[in-house]
Order: structure tokens, then sequence, then C-alpha cells
């Protein structure tokens, strides 16, 4: 009867672990199941191709002169079919994640340093350690609330114009603070306009998002640099930052590590970015100009996808980041495991 | 390790000139870190105080007490969103919990160091799922449970969720138990205890600290979610208990408000949204809290 108790256990477990897998099996068959008429008809074209139109468009036929045709005095027209493509979105992942990674990861190394090294002498590595983990507990929403009601206007009055004028100032760089618009055959360049919603302000607040993950995951890496390392470099005559050098390179795979978990945390956050980022699905090559992510795209139009084609076509969007951060967490995970990274749920 | 960052600062100063340079350089960059610190702590305050300061005047009992109305001019309280969070909370947790417990057993006890393919594969597996974008979820809800069901529905968001709780679960489980010495398991077998009863009743009450800790953490993750929910609890005005109906959360309700038209509603919206950080705090603060007894009681 004892042995009875034993099979019981071994096999909940068992089937626990086997649940676990099961649950990646359904959602990878459930995204490529529905994917697949968007899969089929766009194929690998879908991740080149910037066009984005859900609905089809009428629109009068131009000759090669950019002259309207016309035919029984009516303008003829031609009707396009609607038609998706993933690059403006991957390039608002990317840009975005880009622009939170040169936020985050010089002052995480910093905090991190500073906690693995200045704060036991002043006796607040404890404390500075607990801010760290608090700014990580707040819910992304509300940082999105604080993107759009504190930042957004923030940068518009005061950041914007400032680094549109610098920027607009060095030859060469008009492109950054200028967008070209096609109308009517007419190649028209204007100033963006600074609306304080666009790449930068979702690059910034995602780099303040992953602030903390980055900051506490070096803080535990760091901690792991054995202590005759540091010592060692220090009789040699090294001076702190010398010695700092010496820790960062001996724990640099692990940094890394945790620089991809928060890239990441960055390229799959959805709420933080959907209220600042200006939702606007182009691609144009300035931080003042709205535009979207792959996980604001799905937030704003998988509720309202009209078409099979549309939703078919968002689930493959789905795929593309679900692929993208899985790789992330996985090379992150090899590299931070058994480096004194953190458990790997809370990180 | 901060008696040599004060020696290597404060060390002997003047003759050597060609290591001046050097020197100013350490110094400076040891003024970075704490400046890259005082930035992040600053940031912290900015943000907190900002919602604080902002949420403030909407928190009264009403909030607590009176759920929406739906009217501009008097635009109710949290009542049902809060309810909603807490049962959508206890929904995915009933299954959620049980089945990230019981991997987490698998890998550590059944599958010692990663022999075998099933225990790899599980591992492997639990790592990929907590790295999926919380709002890859919510689409998987809405195809597992809203599109057969014709409507937005409570079941849908829950499941969701848990697909969130069980790799966070699990893989705490699995840490939390393998920090328990080998020779508690040796001694239980050694005098005759089954597997069974040497996981259940040594092994699990050893690390139960610490297995609470993994499942509040879970817990905390799951109520702040919001993509998830976007496409399948969708959310309610209504206080609900039905599962089967679009269900009310604090997060929706909060994004709702606060991205509308209406002033009064935003005021709800940020006083939710100083309730759910204050929530957070609270589960965070007790998670380290029982953390830290869990360690102290083992060494």
């Amino acid at each position: 009867m004892k042995r009875f108790g034993d099979l019981i256990l071994a096999v909940l477990t068992r089937g626990a672990a086997a649940c676990v897998v099961l649950m990646l099996a359904v959602l990878l068959g459930v995204l490529l199941l529905n994917a697949a008429p968007s899969v089929r008809q766009f194929g690998a074209k879908f991740l080149v191709s910037s066009q984005w139109r859900p609905n089809e468009v009428e629109r009068p036929v131009r000759d090669a002169a950019g002259k309207l045709v016309f035919a029984d005095g009516e303008v003829v027209t031609e009707t396009i079919p609607p038609a998706f493509g993933a690059l403006p979105v991957m390039y608002g992942t990317a840009m975005t994640s880009i622009i939170a990674l040169l936020f985050a990861v010089p002052l995480s190394l910093g905090s991190a340093l500073f906690i693995v090294r200045v704060a036991p002498g002043l006796r607040i590595a404890g404390p500075v350690s607990f801010l760290v983990e608090f700014l990580a507990s707040i819910p992304s929403i509300a940082y999105g609330i604080w993107g759009l009601f504190v930042l957004a206007p923030f940068l518009r009055e005061y950041v914007e114009p400032w680094m549109a004028r610098v920027l607009g100032a060095i030859p060469g760089l008009g492109w950054s603070v200028s967008e070209r618009i096609v109308s009517g055959g007419e190649v028209i360049v204007k100033p963006i306009p600074l609306t304080g919603r666009d790449l930068l302000c979702g690059g910034l607040i995602l780099g303040i998002m992953i602030l903390p993950i980055i900051t506490a995951v070096s803080r535990d890496v760091l901690r792991t640099v054995p202590r005759g390392q540091i010592e060692g470099t220090v009789a040699l005559g090294a001076t702190w930052w010398q010695s700092c050098v010496g820790m960062l390179k001996y724990s640099r795979s692990g940094l890394f590590g945790a620089v991809m978990l928060g890239l990441a945390r960055a390229a799959g956050e959805t709420m933080a970015v959907v209220m600042v980022i200006g939702n606007n699905n182009q691609i144009v090559p300035s931080p003042f100009a709205p535009a979207q992510t792959m996980s604001s795209l799905l937030a704003n139009e998988f509720a309202e996808a009209s078409t099979g084609l549309h939703s078919s076509a968002l689930l493959q969007v789905a795929m593309v980041l679900l692929v993208m951060s899985l790789v992330f967490n996985v090379v992150a995970r090899k590299l931070v495991v058994g480096k004194g990274g953190r458990t790997a749920a809370s990180a | 390790m901060s008696v040599i960052g004060a020696t290597s600062l404060s060390g002997k100063r003047g003759g050597e000139s060609r290591f001046a340079l050097r020197r100013i350089r350490s110094s400076g960059m040891f003024w970075a870190c704490c400046a890259s610190t005082m930035a992040v702590i600053t940031l912290l305050f900015l943000v907190a105080g900002y919602l604080f300061v902002l949420g403030l005047p909407g928190i009264s009992w009403a909030l607590f007490t009176q759920d929406a109305t739906g009217d501009p001019e008097a635009p109710g309280g949290l009542r049902h969103a809060i309810v909603g969070t807490l049962v959508l909370i206890a929904l995915s947790g009933v299954v959620g919990v049980p089945v990230g417990l019981l991997a987490g057993v698998y890998l550590s006890e059944y599958s010692r160091e990663g022999r075998g393919v099933p225990a790899r594969a599980t591992r492997f597996v639990s790592d990929v799922l907590a790295g999926v974008p919380s709002i890859v979820t919510g689409i998987l809800g809405y195809e597992l449970l809203v599109v057969p069901m014709g409507h937005y529905n409570g079941w849908a968001g829950a499941l969701a969720l848990a697909f969130i709780m069980v790799p966070i679960v699990a893989r705490t489980t699995e840490e939390m138990l393998r920090l328990v010495p080998d020779s508690f398991r040796a001694g239980s077998l050694a005098l005759g205890a089954t597997r069974s009863q040497t996981i259940l009743r040594v092994v699990a009450p050893a690390a139960t600290g610490s297995l609470v800790t993994g499942v509040m953490l879970a817990i905390a993750r799951v109520a702040g979610e919001t993509a998830p929910l976007l496409f399948t609890a969708l959310g309610n005005r209504a206080l609900t208990w039905d599962p089967s109906q679009p269900f009310p959360s604090l997060t929706k309700q909060v994004f709702d408000y606060v991205t509308g038209p209406y002033e009064s509603q935003k005021r709800v919206g940020w006083a939710g949204i100083l309730v759910l950080i204050a929530i957070l705090l609270v589960l965070n603060v007790s998670v380290r809290i029982v953390a830290a007894r869990a360690v102290r009681s083992r060494t």
C-alpha cells in the first residue's frame, strides 16, 4: 500500500511535466494553424514587405507621367487587394529595443557595480537593492501611464525641440528630423512634427522598465566574481576602475546574458509601449516619428481584425515575436544560469 | 570589497605623474557609477512619486465599495475590478499552481541533474514558456476559449494567466527543492520511508517557505498583467462571478479609464493604479520576508 503513494506521486509529477511540454506544443500549434493562411499567401515576403493594408483600397490609375487616366469622362480606378508585411513593426520593435538598451545598459551596469563594490562599505547595499526590486515590481501599465502623462509631454516640450535643432544642424543628419512624403508624384520633405509619442519615448519607457532586471541580474553575476580575482588586480596596482574592468571582463558572458534578458523583456512588452509609441505603422528613420511595435500592433488590431486574412497576418506577427523573444530568452538563460544568476522565475 | 575601493580611491597621491591619468579616470568612473545609481533611484521616485500624487486624491472608501457606473458624472468605484482580478488570479492559480509545483517536483526529485530526454525537455520548455511575451498568451486564450464560446469570457483570461504562472512556479519550485540537502532525502529513505513520503513529508516541508515565495512571485507577476486580458476577459463594468461572461479586472479597467476621454474616470483609474502598486508592493515585500526567514532557518 505504501508503494501506491509512490505510484500516484510519480504519475502526477510526470503528468505535470508532460503538461508543461504540451502547453508549448499547443501554443505553437494554435499559432501555426491560425497563421497558416497568411504564411501561405505571403511566405517569406511577409518579413521584408512594408505594406500593411487590412482593407481593399480603390485609387485612381495614373499613367507614366503621373496624370490621372480618364475613360468615358470618368477617372479610371483600380482596386488594390489587402496586403500585409511585418517590416514596419519589426523595425519598430528593433529600434525601441535598441534605444532601451542604449539607455538602460550603462545605467544598470553602473548601478550594479555600485551595489557590489561601493554600497556594502556605506552599508546601503540592502536598501539600494530593495529600491531596484521595487522598481521591478511596478506593473507595466503604470509605466505606460507615467510615460503618457509625464515622459511624452516632457520630451515634446523640452528634449525633442533641442535634439531636433542639434541633429538638424549637423550636416548629413537631416534625415533624422524630417520625413519625405510622396504625394501625387512629388516628393515633399518636411520636418516631423514633435509629438512626444514616438520611437524615442517608447524606447525610453522600455529602457526605464528594463533597468531593474538588468541591474539585479548583473549584480548577482558580479557578486560571483571570486574575491581573489579582485584582490589580485588591486595587489598588482590596479586602480578602483581597473579592478572593476577586471570584474566586468571576468563575468562578461553572464553580463551579456543579463542584457539579453532585458532585451527579451523589452521586445515582448506591450502595455507600456502601446500608450506612448504613437501607433503608426510606418518606417521613418527618425527617433521623433510615431511607430508601431509587433506587440503594440497586436494590442491595437487583434480585437478589431475584420477579415480572416488580417487576423491570420496578425498571428504571423505573433509568431515572429514569439520566436524572437524565445531566442533571446534561451540564449540569456544559458549564459546566466550557473553564474549566480537569480532564479529563472524572478529573472 | 569596499575596503579595496576606499584604498585605491584615497591611495597615495603625488609622485608618479604617469599614474595620475588613470587615477583621474578611476575616480571619474567611480563617480559615474554613483551617479548612475542616483539616476536609477531618482527615476524610481519620479515614477512612483508621480503616480502617488496623481492617484491619492482619488483614493476613497467608495473606491472599494462601489462598482463602475459608466456615468462620467459619477464614475463610481473599482470594487468589481478588484474582485475580478482576485477571481482571475484564483482561477488561474487553481490550475497553474498545482501543475507548476508538480512539474517542479518532477524536475528536482525525479530527474536529478537533467539526465534523460524528458527532464531536459521539460526544463527547456519551462524556460521557453517563461519567455513568451504576455500578449501572445492572450492570443492563445482568444483562439482556444473565446473563438469556440463566441464571446469574450473570464475563463480565457484565467487560461492566459495560468500560462504565465506555470513556468514561474515550476522553475522556482525546482530551484528551491534543490537547495534542500541530499542528506535529508538519504536519511528519510534510510529510515524506510518511501519516495513519496520522503518528498511530501521531508523535502517539501523543509522548503515550504521558499515554495510559498515562488507562488507569491507568480501571483504578483500575474496581478499586474494587462496584455493577456485584452482579447480574453475584455473587462466588464458590472460585478460578476460568472467567468463565462466578459470579466472585469483592475488592470484593464484602469487602462480603459486612463486612456478614455473623461477626467472623472481618469481620477478613478489613477487611484486604481495606486491600489495595484500597493498590492504588488505588499506581495513583494512579504516575499522578501518569507524568503529571508526560509534562508535563515535553513542555515
